[in-house]
């Protein structure tokens, strides 16, 4: 509990950093010295804080949809966009920005959560038949099955002339994030909200239908529901900032190794971590180049990978 | 050393007796020789099909892909489609029996496979710092080629005379921005970019001291790059074209609380320019043409 409050506050002072780091000059002094009407205040207000609640909002939820896919694929290795997740919620926003380009965001959201939603759904089909004797089966299928949906979405995108549009969407990126551009993402709290109170059916769904069957939970109504709060989630986040790769892998798998797979304990964990992590992430590429920015995917993956490489190495060494 | 002598005695011996009318063409990439004006003529680049186009010679063959809007009612409803504009379809290019062959930029990695199938000349710039002053010397290379220098030579002095009004027309009226814009990202060109002309040669200051380049999305920045360098004027690439809201993207994007403030969205200054124009084709003649007559009228309004 103590190691908590810890993490904690540590993502709350990245956060504050987050809050002062930028192009515009917004530094304590320059607040307190101007009136509010000024110009340090209006950037606070209209850029920072909400670049900063984006932030959080999306690594918290994403790592939080990671875990919960974990515990209903029964898979360290899965995350949204190991399973064809993200693949998916792209075709479906670039279906509804050629058939409904004028429909306001939260309506493409919907569409693309929803092919989300059929995706994943795939994808847990196409694992009913694949015989699972080996964990990296699992991602490795769902790579697969990202890889055949992100083809059609590219082909797609090709005829329309529409592939530039589509590389910068998935592109994750909170260099556009204004007031009134991320709140979206509110709904993505919401959804990790939901998957902490159910934490405990997650947790027995994670151990197997016959065992939850045999507690007398509805086993098909979990899944169901974890795969609706992770195709949201991805949706949401898609759309907003672009897609983060390896965080919903990473973090949960770190947390684990923390504190273990009860996931009441670990959902604040995951949603904490989640959120440092991309705050220290996208502050990295905000100053690496300064004044111009690193995308957000960028600095996740080139950290992210490296970090999944440590953790597929520990696993190896740890089963032999 | 021998054979270098033989080499060289061989090379004056067949290069002395040539026909009247072959044609050698120094390009990026080395020399070519034409026998005689070519009657068929291949693109793989829709900056050289534009200049072609605007010396009056028909071509035969061109990118499959991406035909700027400005050009797509001058392509032949029936025209050879010869792949993409990075990817040449080479069978293609074999069998048709064509007498010249042209790639530039995107395309011209495809000369090393292209110049043993048939003529092939690179039309490549050598670098975007005077990309005005490249579109010049290419039309002067086409119209030596397909004898049409009485057009080239009109046609550059009407691009002077164009560049010469927009000059006036800018100066004393500050400095500018040159963004691209992309699915809710924006980037910002540099002095080495596709839109180098705009800062280094007609003559608008930058409103940044120091752009680093960016060439294909630029650089990435956030909103409040775009307010604190506050330009008079800004510029803007919109990538998103064709995605069925087209110019309304970009502008979409750029309405929000931070760059209404700069002195560019009071004054009314923000120029749309054609994102074909400077996106694909870059240093097309008719599509230089097509941004300095949009940039005038923009600095005029």
């Amino acid at each position: 509990m103590r190691l908590l409050i810890l993490a904690i506050v540590v993502t709350l002072l990245l956060a504050v950093t987050s809050l002062f780091v930028g192009v515009s000059d917004v530094s304590l002094d320059a607040l307190l010295s101007t009136s509010p009407q000024d110009r340090p205040m209006q950037v606070l207000l209209i850029s920072r804080i909400p670049r900063t609640l984006a932030i959080i909002l999306a690594g918290s939820s994403m790592a939080i949809a990671g875990l919960v896919m974990q515990m209903v694929v029964r898979n360290r290795f899965v995350e949204p966009s190991t399973a064809g997740t993200t693949e998916s919620a792209s075709l479906g926003f670039l279906v509804a920005a050629v058939f409904v380009p004028g429909w306001p965001l939260m309506g493409k959201m919907l569409i693309s959560a929803g092919f989300a939603l059929a995706g994943t759904a795939l994808f847990l089909r196409i694992l009913r038949a694949v015989p699972l004797r080996d964990v990296m089966l699992v991602p490795l299928v769902g790579i697969m099955l990202g890889g055949i949906i992100g083809a059609v979405t590219s082909f797609f995108a090709y005829r329309l002339e529409l592939l530039p549009s589509l590389l910068a969407w998935n592109m994750g990126d909170f260099s556009g994030i204004l007031r009134g551009r991320y709140e979206l993402l509110w709904i993505g709290l919401g959804c990790g909200v939901f998957a902490y109170l159910a934490a405990d059916r997650f947790t027995v769904a994670g151990m197997g239908k016959d065992f939850t069957t045999n507690l007398g939970l509805n086993y098909q109504r979990v899944m169901v529901l974890g795969l609706v709060i992770v195709s949201m989630v991805s949706a949401t986040v898609l759309v907003t900032a672009g897609s983060i790769p390896f965080l919903g892998l990473i973090i949960p798998n770190l947390v684990s190794l923390m504190v273990g797979d009860n996931m009441r304990r670990t959902v604040p964990w995951v949603a904490v971590m989640g959120a440092g992590f991309v705050l220290a992430c996208d502050i990295l590429g905000r100053i690496v180049r300064y004044p111009y920015e690193i995308p957000i995917s960028v600095v996740v993956g080139v950290i992210g990978s490296a970090m999944f490489l440590f953790l597929l190495l520990r696993t190896r060494r740890h089963a032999s | 050393m021998k054979s270098v002598w033989l080499a060289a005695l061989a090379a004056v011996a067949f290069a002395t007796p040539t026909h009247a009318q072959d044609i050698v063409v120094n390009h990026a990439q080395g020399e070519t020789t034409l026998s005689g004006v070519p009657a068929k003529v291949l693109v793989q680049d829709w900056a050289t099909f534009d200049n072609l186009n605007a010396l009056g010679i028909d071509v035969a063959g061109a990118p499959s892909s991406n035909v700027p809007g400005y050009l797509a009612d001058k392509v032949p409803a029936e025209y050879l489609q010869l792949g993409s504009l990075f990817e040449p379809d080479f069978e293609g290019i074999a069998a048709s029996e064509s007498d010249v062959y042209f790639v530039s930029a995107r395309s011209a990695e495809a000369y090393g496979t292209a110049k043993d199938i048939l003529p092939t000349i690179d039309m490549s710039l050598a670098d975007n710092s005077d990309i005005l002053g490249g579109i010049k010397a290419n039309l002067v290379k086409l119209g030596d080629i397909f004898g049409r220098q009485a057009e080239a030579e009109q046609l550059n002095a009407a691009l002077d005379a164009k560049v010469e009004e927009v000059k006036a027309a800018a100066a004393d009226k500050g400095n500018a921005l040159v963004i691209v814009t992309n699915a809710g990202n924006v980037g910002v060109y540099g002095p080495d970019s596709r839109v180098a002309w705009i800062h280094n040669q007609l003559g608008i200051p930058s409103a940044m001291a120091d752009v680093e380049d960016g060439d294909h999305g630029g650089d990435g920045i956030s909103m409040e790059f775009i307010l604190e360098t506050n330009p008079d004027w800004l510029f803007v690439v919109d990538r998103d074209a064709g995605t069925g809201e087209t110019a309304g993207a970009a502008a979409a994007l750029l309405d929000n609380e931070l760059v209404n403030q700069t002195k560019a969205a009071q004054e009314g200054h923000i120029i749309y320019l054609d994102p074909q124009a400077a996106y694909i084709t870059m240093h097309g003649y008719q599509g230089v043409m097509l941004l300095l007559d949009q940039v005038l009228a923009g600095l005029n309004a």
